[in-house]
């Protein structure tokens, strides 16, 4: 037994002489604190790490490494220094290869360099999602879920290290089995390895855990997310969630009756969840193909909108449900302006559930009709498709639409990205006078067929009356104008009664000589055409004429009677009562002449 | 609470033919893919006015960049349609009457609950836009025959082509217009413009229905259209014996007439000899006879699929308050008024009122094509008594009757006042009616709890869509018809039999499956392929209509097809009573459908009560052998089973098998072993 420890103590000493040589910078991790967290259905993995130069020169970065049998599942991988007092930064990472070894590599850009001999912390982390497989992979609904999670229980580093521990915090105590490289330590949900001393670079030990998880495997399989811009200040986003339970598939029948009575049956299914969405969130819904999913509830609080999503049914192993969730954010909190530039800043992808998991995730982003110039800045790698144009209410020429697609992302991933673009302001003037146009084209054209005949025959009738109707107008306004003559008399006659200038008078009285006959005849006229278009209009114009006469008449002598009276003819009461039974008489007159008028 | 109601508030409002709506809008979406509208009509086996509507509105809109889903043009078709029922009801009342009364009627259809139940938003049903075209087309009738003009008639013709695309109750109109005609001749009213008009019609509407593919060859072959042939022919006599009238002296003429008489009664004479010798004299029944037969009594005796559906029965008095409330009492007054002073197009309104009342009378559903005829008749009689009381004789400067003069202001405004308050009571009757009885989705169901708040029972969309998105997409699910629709349009499922299955032996094998027990039942499963049994219970939660409350149609239209298995009688008690209880009849208490409904349900407390029934449940103890539960929804209101599929039973043996075999040879072996040891 001794001999054979010493054998492993002097390949161990050659393999980490060969090695260093290899990590020519001469980095050593003097302390590696490693801690996988399965208490959900992801794998986090994180480690803190004591590096150390042991090199002749300094050094500006190091290389990460990740098992060559997790590293498929990578989700999110992350490095930070960790200062004594002050926030630690992240860290850029560069993905690279070392010929030979397996797995995957990254350089860790340092934001300093290393000096020979000195010392740093870093904090490494990263995200494993689908690692955990069921086992059984098939169970009844009084079951509860087992997962076997395969590991290494050292840290898969290029460098030698020194000392390191790996500490495993599971979902539950119920262990079936796990592995027992130096006699871990168990308790409760954690189980401690090592101390482990001068590991190897590139070591692997197998390391395997099943145990109990009841916690929801959920996985967004795919996910749609629209962010629709308008710059009349709304943001409208929706997201299609296509949602799968990825947990030990249901074997065997669903009873509602076990699921009601007893409270551990189907302790691993999914009732529902809780989704945070911004706090300046409105008008959100919640629904599917079949309409409202009336089962769950809003939350408004300080910092976020809390929505309860509840599946219409709870979700077992295996099976899945499809929805779709939108809301409205007013643009002023994530459009940002200056002159026609625009920028958007929001998030890539949003908060769904906790630790959550998103296998493949579509982007759309629908910039306003005419944005121009458009450049997107994201926070990590993504996918672009090309520009798509979408067609909405009264858009002419599209709008332009940023399609962008990502697979496997976790709750690292929610980050914001910048949409960079330019827009012309009088193009928001577009679609109001769109609208303008149409209701004017409408309204012209109905005042077009209404004024225009485009009758293809002729009928008599109307026209007759169409033109009687015209000609009883011209009637009208002559009778109207004869009227007002007389009205023109009466003050010259008062004019004359102060004046006494007899020449005026008479040129008043010829010039009313003139005007009526000139009035009358055109009216005369006008009766003989009504009565061609035989209308029996004609006589009532006929019965106008023979009043106007006697009111020609009456003016008249009311006029002769003025000259009397100047010439000291007539004694002033008698004018006085003969002016006032002319009026009279006059009044009658007009008036009847007013409602023949009238009845035309 | 319930802040996430964008979807709700629409759910609410909308009414109950939301399954309707749903199956439709999946239809049509999966239509309007296909570009040519043509190449959907001639594909299908419906009216298909309906979704071309929907499509076409659709198009054009899309066409315009008003970007407006399909499924919200369906839900707002009925209402737009209702809006325009109400302008042409309103066109018709005015050609009938005078613009009073026009408007009136405008104002009753629009509230009408007889109507609202057919065109509340989400009602995407035939009858919605139906009844617009058929109060259209008897606008343009009365129109052309008031004109004579065919330019009316060809618009009227149009319009009878759009009603037969949508709706079968276009009968009524090829079979109403002709009545008007002939009693028209009766009445020695025969005009120029009749002959014209109904010439017209005839011959365009004739050919323009049979365009319609789901119509094709039925108005020259099928009874129902032969009144209007008769009459057309009728007419051409008629106006050749006027036109020789006007030719011929008295005498000749005389000779003429008995002679074309006697002619004619011979052909005819001859030619129903002839088509009885050959076999074809049923195509002769008489209209009304064959209306009678299939709507009545034939459908209640022979049919017990058409009998099942509520909307079939005939109409009580109740529902005609219901649905008519003081119409129903006031149209009479408009119809006399009508009959009073009678022109030719009121003696079409009378027509039509009373061949309305009459197929009311037969059916609940034929309802709606009474309502818009009450209303405009109300509408006349309103409108007289208004015209008679409320004249401002101020204005008037010599009264022209004496009679009126008696007319004090106390009786005026006293009567005034009371028909107002009718008016008025009519129309809190239709807001109560429309928001009590039309206002509810069947889909989803809502209960009240003692301080108010509400419980949302949405265990029928819960199950559908779970259906939809946890099982194969070629699973065939078994449930009884009601549902078919809901399952098509909802969980995306093929059934068995739907809404519009009328191969009746169908849906009798779907009811002898249900009615068997569980062995007898699987062998019709298989042969059926099926994988699914989705069937309603309402126990848990006291809903009445679910599947054991319509067990009996079952039964009925099960032992209809299939006399020798199902018998009715089996399932009941000696007494003639149908329990579910421990004395019901053990054919019930075994039958596949009662299993399915009661699996489990012995369990909860208080122990077996179905609160439906108000019986605690006879047969706890149900175990299945070829079902297995697969889902049931979180109110027990919808409950899936699964049909073990043969293979899953065929390895089930293998596996038996292979382990039986190994167990075996396991001992055979250790006994050589034994041996070996002992001969050792």
């Amino acid at each position: 037994m001794t001999r054979r420890s010493a054998f492993v103590a002097v390949c161990l000493l050659f393999v980490a002489a060969l090695s260093s040589e290899v990590s020519a910078d001469g980095l050593v991790n003097e302390d590696v604190k490693r801690t996988v967290d399965l208490s959900t259905h992801l794998a986090k993995i994180t480690a803190e790490i004591v590096l150390s130069n042991h090199g002749q020169s300094s050094v500006q970065s190091f290389i990460l490494a990740v098992d060559a049998d997790l590293a498929p599942h990578m989700a999110y991988i992350g490095a930070s220094v960790k200062g004594d007092e002050e926030e630690h930064g992240t860290l850029e990472l560069q993905q690279t290869s070392i010929q030979g070894q397996r797995g995957e590599f990254y350089k860790v850009l340092l934001p300093s360099t290393l000096a020979a001999g000195a010392q740093l912390k870093v904090k490494t982390e990263m995200m494993f999602s689908h690692v955990l497989k069921p086992f059984p992979t098939q169970i009844t609904q009084a079951e509860r879920q087992l997962v076997v999670f395969q590991g290494n229980h050292y840290l898969y580093s290029p460098y030698p290290t020194r000392s390191q521990t790996t500490r495993v915090r599971l979902a539950s105590k119920t262990v079936e089995s796990y592995t027992k490289l130096g006699n871990p330590s168990k308790t409760d949900e954690i189980i401690e390895y090592g101390p482990f001393r001068d590991v190897a670079p590139f070591s692997e030990d197998a390391l395997k855990i099943h145990y109990e998880n009841n916690t929801p495997f959920l996985t967004i399989t795919s996910i749609t997310r629209t962010i629709e811009v308008s710059h009349w200040g709304n943001i409208a986003v929706e997201e299609t969630i296509d949602l799968r339970h990825t947990g030990a598939i249901l074997k065997g029948p669903f009873s509602r009756y076990d699921y009601q009575r007893q409270s551990d049956s189907g302790i691993s299914s999914v009732k529902s969840f809780k989704t945070i969405l911004p706090a300046s969130a409105q008008d959100v819904y919640y629904r599917d193909e079949i309409g409202n999913i009336s089962t769950s509830h809003l939350q408004v609080l300080d910092d976020s909108v809390e929505v309860e999503v509840r599946p219409r049914f709870p979700l077992f192993g295996g099976w899945k449900t499809h929805y779709i969730i939108g809301y409205n954010l007013p643009s002023y909190e994530y459009l940002y302006t200056l002159g026609e530039q625009y920028a958007l800043k929001m998030r890539l992808v949003d908060h769904v559930y906790d630790d959550q998991v998103i296998d493949y995730m579509t982007v759309k982003i629908i910039l306003p009709e005419g944005a121009k110039n458009i450049h997107v800045d994201t926070p990590y790698k993504i996918d672009r498709m090309p520009n798509q144009l979408h067609y909405t209410y009264l858009d002419t020429f599209g709008r332009p639409v940023l399609v962008a697609t990502k697979n496997n992302l976790v709750e690292q991933h929610i980050q914001d990205f910048v949409v960079h673009y330019t827009f012309n302001k009088i193009l928001m003037l577009q679609e109001p006078l769109l609208v303008v146009g149409a209701f004017y084209i409408l309204f012209f054209t109905v005042i077009i067929y209404v004024r225009l005949d485009f009758a293809i025959t002729k009928d008599p009738a109307a026209e007759v009356r169409m033109k009687v109707a015209s000609i009883t107008e011209q009637v009208l306004t002559l009778v109207n104008r004869r009227l007002g003559l007389y009205r023109h008399m009466d003050e010259v006659v008062n004019r004359y009664k102060q004046s006494r200038d007899t020449g005026a008078l008479n040129s008043g009285r010829k010039t009313l000589e003139a005007d009526h006959r000139t009035l009358t005849s055109e009216i005369s006229s006008l009766q003989a055409r009504l009565k061609t278009e035989g209308s029996d209009l004609a006589e009532k114009v006929g019965e106008i004429q023979k009043l106007d006469g006697q009111v020609k008449e009456l003016v008249c002598r009311s006029c002769s009677e003025a000259e009397r009276l100047v010439g000291g003819k007539v004694k002033k009461e008698t004018y006085i009562e003969s002016e006032k039974s002319l009026t009279g008489r006059r009044q009658e007159l007009i008036s009847r002449i007013d409602s023949l008028l009238d009845a035309l | 609470k319930h802040n996430l109601c964008f979807y709700w508030s629409l759910c609410v409002t909308v009414k109950t033919v939301l399954k309707i709506y749903m199956f439709s809008a999946a239809t049509i979406i999966k239509l309007c893919r296909k570009v040519d509208v043509f190449s959907i009509i001639t594909k299908l086996d419906v009216y298909p006015g309906l979704m071309v509507t929907a499509g076409l509105i659709h198009y054009i809109l899309n066409l315009l960049h008003v970007t407006v889903h399909i499924r919200d043009v369906c839900v707002f078709l009925a209402p737009v349609f209702s809006g325009l029922t109400a302008i042409s009801t309103y066109l018709l009342t005015r050609e009938l009457w005078n613009q009073g009364a026009g408007l009136l009627a405008a104002c009753f259809i629009a509230i009408v609950p007889g109507y609202i139940s057919r065109s509340v938003a989400g009602s995407f049903d035939n009858e919605g836009i139906a009844i617009f075209a058929l109060q259209f087309t008897y606008y343009l009738w009365v129109k052309s025959v008031k004109t004579g003009s065919v330019f009316w008639t060809i618009g009227c013709c149009l319009s009878y082509f759009y009603m037969v695309s949508a709706w079968g109750g276009y009968v009524f109109i090829i079979n109403l217009i002709p009545l008007h005609v002939f009693a028209l001749l009766l009445m020695q009213r025969y005009s120029r413009r009749v002959y014209i008009a109904y010439s017209t019609f005839y011959i365009v509407g004739l050919i323009l229905s049979m365009q319609v593919p789901f119509v094709g060859f039925q108005p020259i072959r099928t009874s129902e259209h032969m009144a209007a042939a008769g009459v057309f022919a009728l007419l051409q006599a008629y106006a050749f014996l006027q036109y020789l009238k006007d030719r011929l002296t008295r005498q000749e003429f005389q000779t003429l007439f008995f002679l074309g008489i006697s002619l004619a009664a011979c052909i005819v004479f001859l030619t129903v000899i002839y088509l009885t010798y050959t076999g074809r004299a049923h195509k002769l029944q008489p209209v009304c006879v064959f209306l009678l037969s299939r709507l009545h009594s034939y459908a209640k005796i022979h049919i017990p699929i058409i009998a099942s559906v509520s909307e079939h029965q005939p109409t009580t008095w109740v529902s005609f308050f219901f649905d008519l409330h003081i119409l129903v009492c006031t149209f009479p007054a408009g119809l006399w008024f009508c009959i009073k002073n009678i022109n030719d197009e009121r003696v079409f309104v009378a027509l039509y009122a009373i061949s309305a009342v009459y197929f009311a009378g037969v059916m609940v559903r034929l309802m709606l094509t009474l309502t818009p005829v009450v209303c405009m008749l109300s509408a006349v009689a309103f409108s007289s008594v208004f015209e008679h009381y409320m004249g401002d004789d101020t204005k008037r400067e010599k009264p022209p009757e004496k009679a009126e003069e008696g007319l004090g202001p106390n009786i005026k405004s006293i009567v005034t006042m009371l028909m107002l308050m009718l008016l008025m009571m009519f129309a809190v009757h239709c807001t109560w009616v429309t928001s009590n009885a039309y206002s509810s989705p069947s889909v989803v169901l809502a209960s009240y709890n003692h301080d108010g708040t509400r419980n949302i029972l949405d265990d029928f969309r819960e199950a559908y869509y779970w259906l939809r998105q946890n099982t194969d997409e070629h699973a065939r699910v078994m449930s009884w018809w009601d549902y078919g629709y809901q399952i098509a349009g909802m969980a995306n499922r093929t059934t068995l039999v739907d809404n519009n299955t009328w191969n009746n032996s169908h849906i009798a094998l779907v009811g002898k499956a249900m009615s068997s027990n569980e062995s007898a039942a699987y062998e019709i499963m298989r042969s059926l392929d099926v994988d699914y049994v989705l069937i309603i219970f309402g126990g848990v939660i006291g809903y009445s209509g679910d599947d054991i409350n319509k067990f009996l149609w079952m039964v009925r239209i099960a032992e209809g097809e299939h006399p020798k298995d199902i018998r009715e009688s089996d399932y009941f008690t000696p007494q003639g009573e149908f329990r579910v209880d421990k004395a019901g009849s053990p054919t019930l208490l075994n039958c596949l459908m009662y299993k399915m409904s009661y699996y489990r349900f012995g369990e909860i407390t208080p122990p077996g009560f179905d609160r439906t029934r108000n019986a605690e449940i006879g047969n706890k103890d149900i175990k299945f052998k070829h079902l297995e539960e697969a889902f049931t929804s979180e109110h027990w209101l919808v409950r899936i089973y699964k049909v073990k599929s043969v293979t899953s039973g065929l390895s089930r043996i293998v596996v038996r098998f292979i382990l039986r075999t190994s167990v075996l040879l396991f001992f055979l072996l250790f006994f050589y072993f034994l041996l070996e040891c002992g001969e050792a």
